[in-house]
C-alpha cells in the first residue's frame, strides 16, 4: 500500500484474489473490452441481433404509468429529482475519513513498535494511551523470526476478499451499539495502570500479533474504503477494541473473561500464572472462538487473511515500517540485532527476555522492573507521539539530501574561514541541524550551532533525542554518509585555502567557485595606480590617446573629490561643537583625497615624453576650471606647490606650448582665454601672499628649466613672468618704505637681484620675438594685435631692472616702442590713448613717457 | 579617493563622464548627427549640450528617381537631447 492508495504491495501479499473486484485488485479495466473486440473479429455484428427488436414491441400508448415510475408530472428540475439516494452525502462526509485514515495508517505505521491501536482511540478516551502501549517485541531481544506454522494457509483462500454477503454482514455487527464492550475495555484499562503491569515481555507469538493486529486494521481500512464508506467511521472507532484486548495487560477482568471463553487452565496462582495465561490464549491466535467474538468487525475468514499477512510482514524487513510508502522486499533483510542495542539501554537491570525470568526475581525486584517497564512505556509513547512524521523520508531519500549536503558541504568549506558561526549556519544549515541532532561527531572546528541546534530540537520535538541513539535501518547507510562528509570535510579544509590558480601566460587568474562567492569568469588584477604606472612609465613614446584618457579620468576623479569636499565644506558645524573635530578630521581626510587626485604632487621629471599628470590635467578646459574651485580647498603648502608645478611646467602647458604655432588656433585662444580667467587669478593671489623666497625661487626655477624662449613667446608665459616679477618689484618697494614683510630681508633681496639677472640675461636677446605674431608668423603689427601684457611685462621688468639693464632693455624694445606709437597716433583720439597708454605702461617703469618720443 | 578612482571606468557612462566639458559627436535616431560640447547627461542618455552644430540627412529624389542626400545644418547654443534618440557618442576627433 502506498501513500497514493496504489497497491504496491508484493502480490503474494494482496489481500485480494485478483479476479474478485475489491480494494487493490489490479484488474486489468480492458480485459473486456479486449475479449469484446476478439469477439468482434469473429464475427461482424448485426445491429438487429444485439437490438433484438426491442423498439417493434415497444407500446407508445403505454405510457400512463410513467408519472408513477419516474415522479409526477412536470419539467424535470433539481429540486423535485429525488435526493434519497446518498452517493455525495454520506459518501462526501466520510472522504475526510478516508483522508485521516490514509494519513493515520502511514502515520501508525511509521513507529513501527507503537500500534495503531492508541491513535484511533486518542480521539475518544482524551489522554489513556499509556496503558494501551504494547511492548515491542524486539526490545526484548526475543527471536520472532521463525513464523508460525498454523499462521500459513493456503494463499488462495487467505486472499479471498469479502462478499458482498460479508460485507453486509459486517455493516449490520457495526450498527449494533458497541458501548458495553468498550465500556469493559476501559474498565480493564485502569486497573492494569494501577498495579503498574504493563504488557510483559513474552515469547514469539504475542510480538507476532502486534503486526498482525495493525495489519488487520489496516485491512479493515482497504475494505471500508472500498466498499463501506458509510460505515467507516464507526469501523475506526472500533479498531482500539482489536488489539486492546489482545494486548491488554492481563488485568484480573480480562482474565476472567479469558477463562470464560477458553478452555479451563490448570489453576495457578494469579501473580505468577498471569503471562503463561496470556501465551496460552494466544497461542491460538486464530482458532480460538474468543478472538473472533471480540473481533466483531471480522467475519471468520478474516482472522486466517490476517494470518497470512502476518506471516509476509514477518518476512518482510522492519525498515517496512519507517517507510510505509515503499514495502521493500524480502530483498533488504536486515537482523533485528541490529536493533536491540539502542533498545536494551539503561537502568533496567537484567534484561528479561521471557516471563518466566520475571518470576524469578524477588518481588522488590519485580516491583522495580515494572516500574522500569512503566518508564519505559511511558518514553515509548512519548516517542510514538513525536513520531509521527518518522518514515516519512526512506533511506534512499536521506541519501539523496544528505548527498546534496555533502557536495554543498565541500563547497562551502571554501570560504567558512571567512565566515563567522553565522555565516556557517546559513552556509549549509540543513546539515549543521542534522549533524547536532544525530550527535554526529563534530566535524566543524567553529562548533557554531550547539545550543541552536538545541533549540532546534526542542522545536522539532526531539524526535531524536540528544544522545540517544535511534536505531534503524539506515543506521549503517547514515553512519557511512557521516563518515564520508566527515572525510570531505577533511579533506576540504586540508586543501590548501588557494582560491585562485594562476596558470602562466594567462590574463587573469581562475577562482574557485563556492556557493557564497561564484566564480567570477576572469579576476584581472586592477592597479588603483595604474595610470601613474603608466605615466611614470620611462618609455619615450607614448600613446596619446592613453595619456588623453587618463588625463580625461584624472579629472573626473578631481572633480568626484572636489565635490565631496564642497559638500562637505557646507556642513561645517560650529567650531565650539563636539562634530567639529570629526568634521575637520573628515575634512582633512578629503583635502588629502583630492590633493592626491590632483597628482601635483608627482615626481617631475625632466625631459620626459609624456606630460606630468597635473599638467595634463591643466591641459583640458575642465582641469583648467577646476583650479579655482580646488584651490580654495588646499592649503598654502598644496598651493604654492601647484604654483611651482605649473611654473616649472610652463613651457609644456598647453596655453603655452600650443600657442607657439601662428597663427595661434581657435580652440588655443580660448584655452589660452579660459587659463587667464581660471587659473592665473588664483595663482596670482596665492603668489601675493607668499614671500620673496618663493617668488624667487620660482623665478630661478623657471630660468633653469624652462625654454625662456618659448615661454616669452606666449601671453601665458609673459603674464606669469609678470606675475612674479611685479610681485618682486611689490615687495622690494614695501621694504623699501619700510613696510617689508618678514622674509624679504637684504639676503632675499639679494638672492632674487642675482636670479633676475640671469633671467634678465636670458630674455634679452628674446625681446624682439616676444611680441604678438600674425598669420604669417612674422611680428604682427602694433594695431593688428593686442600686446598690452607684453607692456606689463616689460614695465615689471623695467621697474626692477638696473639702470644699465633698463638701457639694454629700451634698446632691445626701441622700435616697437616707436611704431607703436607712430601707429597709434594715426588712430581716433580714444583708441589712441588707450594705445598710449598701453606703451606708457612701460615707458614710465623706466621713467620715461611716451609724449617725450614726440 | 580610492573608492572613486576605481569607480572611474566601472561603468558605461563613467566612460560618457569622461567626455564632460568635451566636444563630442552624437549619432542620432532619424538620421540626425550632433557635434557639441556635452555639459550634462543623465541615466536615459538625455544630454545637454552647448555650441552645437546638428547634421541632418535628407534623402531627396530628383525626377529621374535618382537619390541625392542632403544634409541641413542648424547650429544652436544649447541643446537638450532626449535620451531615447541617441544611438552612439563619441569624443569627437580633435
Amino acid at each position: 500500500m502506498s501513500f497514493f492508495g496504489f497497491d504496491s504491495r508484493l502480490p503474494r501479499d494482496r489481500g485480494h484474489q485478483t479476479s474478485a473486484p475489491g480494494f487493490g485488485a489490479t484488474q486489468d479495466a480492458f480485459d473486456g473490452l479486449q475479449s469484446a473486440r476478439a469477439a468482434d473479429n469473429d464475427e461482424i455484428l448485426n445491429f438487429d441481433d444485439t437490438y433484438e427488436g426491442l423498439g417493434g414491441r415497444l407500446d407508445d400508448a403505454a405510457d400512463d404509468l410513467n408519472d408513477d415510475t419516474f415522479g409526477d408530472e412536470g419539467p424535470v428540475t433539481q429540486k423535485n429529482v429525488g435526493r434519497d439516494f446518498d452517493f455525495s452525502g454520506q459518501t462526501g462526509n466520510v472522504a475526510q475519513a478516508f483522508e485521516e485514515e490514509r494519513m493515520r495508517w502511514a502515520a501508525q505505521h511509521a513507529p513501527s513498535r507503537v500500534s495503531p491501536v492508541k491513535k484511533a482511540a486518542a480521539p475518544r478516551h482524551g489522554y489513556r494511551p499509556i496503558q494501551e502501549l504494547e511492548v515491542d517485541a524486539d526490545l526484548w531481544g526475543i527471536a520472532k523470526k521463525e513464523p508460525e506454522p498454523a499462521a500459513q494457509p493456503p494463499p488462495a483462500a487467505a486472499r479471498k476478499a469479502m462478499t458482498l454477503e460479508e460485507v453486509e454482514a459486517m455493516m449490520q455487527a457495526q450498527s449494533k451499539p458497541k458501548a458495553p464492550q468498550q465500556a469493559a475495555q476501559q474498565q480493564y484499562g485502569e486497573p492494569s495502570m494501577q498495579q503498574g503491569s504493563y504488557p510483559i515481555p513474552t515469547n514469539p507469538q504475542e510480538y507476532q500479533q502486534q503486526p498482525f493486529m495493525q495489519h488487520q486494521g489496516q485491512h479493515h481500512q482497504h475494505q471500508g474504503h472500498h466498499q463501506q464508506h458509510q460505515s467507516q467511521h464507526q469501523q475506526q472507532q472500533q479498531w482500539p477494541a482489536h488489539p486492546q484486548i489482545l494486548q491488554r495487560p492481563p488485568g484480573q477482568p480480562q482474565q476472567q473473561q479469558q477463562q470464560q471463553q477458553q478452555p479451563p487452565q490448570p489453576s495457578q496462582p494469579t501473580g505468577q500464572n498471569r503471562p503463561p495465561q496470556i501465551l496460552q490464549r494466544q497461542r491460538q491466535p486464530e482458532s480460538s472462538p474468543q478472538q473472533q467474538q471480540q473481533i466483531p468487525t471480522g467475519p471468520k475468514h478474516h482472522g486466517r487473511q490476517q494470518q497470512q499477512q502476518q506471516s509476509a510482514h514477518q518476512q518482510a524487513p522492519r525498515q517496512i515500517l519507517q517507510n510505509p510508502n515503499r514495502l521493500s522486499g524480502p530483498g533488504q533483510p536486515i537482523s533485528h540485532q541490529q536493533f536491540q542495542p539502542g533498545h536494551g539501554r539503561g537502568p533496567s537491570g537484567p534484561i528479561i527476555s521471557h516471563p518466566s525470568q520475571i518470576l524469578q526475581l524477588s518481588d522488590e525486584d519485580r516491583a522495580a522492573y515494572l516500574q522500569e517497564e512503566a518508564r519505559r512505556a511511558k518514553r515509548n509513547h512519548k516517542i510514538h507521539l513525536l513520531s509521527k512524521h518518522n518514515g516519512l523520508m526512506t533511506p534512499q531519500d536521506k541519501n539523496f539530501i544528505t548527498r546534496i549536503q555533502l557536495q554543498q558541504l565541500v563547497t562551502a568549506t571554501g570560504s567558512v574561514d571567512s565566515e563567522g558561526p553565522e555565516g556557517l549556519l546559513s552556509e549549509d544549515f540543513y546539515y549543521q541541524v542534522y549533524s547536532q541532532i544525530r550527535g554526529a561527531p563534530r566535524q566543524n572546528p567553529h562548533q557554531p550551532a550547539n545550543q541552536f541546534a538545541q533549540t532546534y530540537l526542542f522545536q522539532t520535538g526531539g524526535r531524536y533525542g540528544q544522545n540517544r541513539r535511534h536505531p534503524r535501518g539506515g543506521e549503517n547507510h547514515m553512519q557511512r554518509m557521516e563518515q564520508q562528509v566527515q572525510r570531505a570535510v577533511e579533506a576540504a579544509k586540508a586543501k590548501p585555502k588557494n582560491k585562485q590558480l594562476v596558470i602562466e601566460g594567462s590574463l587573469g587568474k581562475i577562482s574557485f567557485s563556492n556557493a557564497k562567492t561564484p566564480k567570477p569568469l576572469l579576476n584581472i588584477k586592477r592597479l588603483d595606480s595604474d595610470q601613474s604606472v603608466h605615466v611614470r612609465r620611462p618609455s619615450r613614446h607614448h600613446d596619446p590617446t592613453e595619456e588623453r584618457r587618463s588625463a580625461l579620468k584624472n579629472i573626473e576623479k578631481v572633480y568626484g573629490a572636489l565635490m565631496e569636499t564642497e559638500d562637505h565644506a557646507r556642513l561645517r558645524p560650529l567650531e565650539e561643537s563636539e562634530m567639529f573635530d570629526l568634521w575637520a578630521a573628515k575634512t582633512q581626510q578629503l583635502n588629502d583625497k583630492l590633493w592626491a587626485s590632483l597628482k601635483a604632487y608627482e615626481p617631475i621629471v625632466e625631459n620626459h615624453a609624456t606630460l606630468h599628470p597635473f599638467i595634463a590635467i591643466l591641459s583640458h578646459a575642465k582641469g583648467k576650471k577646476a583650479i579655482p574651485r580646488v584651490f580654495r580647498h588646499l592649503s598654502n603648502e598644496q598651493r604654492t606647490v601647484v604654483l611651482t608645478v605649473i611654473l616649472v611646467h610652463l613651457d609644456t602647458l598647453d596655453v603655452v606650448h600650443n600657442a607657439l604655432s601662428s597663427p595661434i588656433p581657435a580652440k588655443v585662444k580660448e584655452d589660452i582665454e579660459l587659463f587667464v580667467n581660471a587659473v592665473i587669478p588664483p595663482l596670482f593671489s596665492h603668489l601675493n601672499d607668499s614671500p620673496l623666497v618663493i617668488t624667487s625661487g620660482l623665478l630661478g626655477l623657471i630660468v633653469s628649466r624652462c625654454d625662456i624662449k618659448a615661454v616669452t613667446r606666449t601671453k601665458i608665459g609673459l603674464q606669469l613672468l609678470t606675475m612674479l616679477v611685479a610681485r618682486a618689484e611689490l615687495l622690494r618697494e614695501a621694504a623699501v618704505n619700510g613696510t617689508g614683510e618678514p622674509g624679504s630681508g637684504p639676503n632675499e633681496f639679494a638672492q632674487y637681484t642675482s636670479v633676475y639677472n640671469d633671467f634678465f640675461n636670458a630674455l634679452e636677446p628674446l625681446l624682439m620675438q616676444i611680441w604678438p605674431r600674425d598669420a604669417s608668423g612674422r611680428e604682427a603689427s602694433p594695431l593688428a594685435s593686442e600686446d598690452v601684457y607684453v607692456w606689463q611685462f616689460l614695465a615689471a621688468m623695467g621697474a626692477t631692472a638696473s639702470a644699465e639693464q633698463q638701457q639694454r632693455l629700451v634698446l632691445g624694445v626701441k622700435d616697437r616702442v616707436m611704431s607703436s606709437v607712430g601707429a597709434a597716433r594715426t588712430l581716433p583720439a580714444g583708441e589712441q590713448e588707450r594705445r598710449l597708454g598701453e606703451v606708457n605702461l612701460f615707458m614710465r617703469a623706466l621713467g620715461l613717457d611716451v609724449e617725450l618720443l614726440a | 579617493m580610492a573608492d572613486s578612482a576605481n569607480d572611474s571606468s566601472n561603468e558605461p557612462f563613467d566612460l560618457v563622464r569622461l567626455c564632460l566639458d568635451e566636444i563630442v559627436f552624437i549619432k542620432l535616431r532619424g538620421d540626425r548627427e550632433i557635434t557639441g560640447r556635452l555639459h550634462a547627461y543623465d541615466s536615459h542618455c538625455n544630454l545637454v549640450l552647448g555650441e552645437v552644430t546638428e547634421t541632418v540627412y535628407v534623402v531627396e529624389e530628383d525626377e529621374d528617381e535618382n537619390e541625392h542626400v542632403r544634409t541641413v545644418k542648424k547650429q544652436s547654443e544649447m541643446l537638450f537631447v532626449r535620451g531615447d534618440s541617441v544611438v552612439l557618442i563619441s569624443p569627437h576627433a580633435a
